[in-house]
């Protein structure tokens, strides 16, 4: 199965892995234990655990013979830069602002 | 994780006069972007910027006014989308505006990253449980 390459917003706004990724805030889980929790095939649940995996969202460990699924952090920063993004937008802005006003109390 | 921006700012203005840089489209364009907002509530408006060639965000963002107090507090709606139009984002400014004795402390509140909220609503205590995670793992394999 192919896996598109998706960016961190495209990856969350799909619910099913939305809940993925809430179930594994919780504890680590195999594929086999995410896929009971849903009404999907398995196949399904596999490609969304792979585009949660290509996104950085997860970490996948063999463990025997299991899949272990762990959060992983670098999928969450992409969204933490897109906070920073508007955090240095509104200082730069708010700047000019604080000058015009300056140059205009003179 | 830093889930909304707080930034708080003082000129030495008195509220009514920052006031005008908030609501007067020809103000507002001397220092944060070109727009067509009316200080009324419901009213659609929106900002627009010419876009670096290469950023991600396409040069428009969405608006709507959602609470207009005079001279005290003024929020809107601020809804965009990243360049390829995939990626949408809500989300909210709220101005407030405290009358200080030599002048205005404006406070500006941007949050409710709506594509976002439920993701980091969920991921207070990131690290402890990452942490928690790791020994699980270890845990199963030893």
């Amino acid at each position: 199965m192919r896996t598109q390459t998706l960016d961190a917003f495209q990856v969350i706004a799909d619910p099913s892995r939305r809940q993925v990724l809430m179930m594994l805030s919780k504890h680590t889980m195999t594929i086999n234990s995410i896929a009971e929790n849903f009404d999907m095939s398995r196949p399904a649940i596999s490609k969304h655990v792979k585009i949660l995996y290509t996104a950085g969202f997860i970490s996948i460990k063999d463990i025997g013979r299991e899949r272990h699924c762990v959060l992983k952090q670098d999928g969450f920063n992409e969204m933490q830069n897109f906070i920073n993004y508007f955090d240095k937008f509104w200082t730069s802005k708010l700047k000019k602002l604080e000058t015009l006003l300056n140059n205009k109390a003179k | 994780m830093q889930k909304e921006i707080r930034q708080t700012w003082f000129f030495r203005q008195p509220p009514d006069e920052v006031w005008e840089y908030l609501t007067k489209p020809e103000l507002i364009e001397q220092w944060l972007m070109k727009t067509d907002f009316k200080p009324i509530k419901g009213h659609k408006f929106r900002f627009t910027f010419t876009a670096k060639p290469g950023s991600k965000y396409d040069g428009v963002v969405h608006c709507e006014v959602l609470e207009i107090k005079p001279f005290s507090r003024l929020s809107y709606s601020w809804n965009g989308s990243i360049q390829d139009k995939t990626r949408n984002y809500n989300s909210t400014v709220v101005w407030t505006l405290v009358p200080m004795n030599n002048g205005t402390e404006l406070q500006l509140q941007h949050d409710g990253f709506t594509v976002l909220d439920d993701i980091f609503a969920h991921n207070d205590g990131w690290n402890g449980c990452l942490k928690k995670m790791q020994d699980q793992i270890n845990a199963i394999k030893k």
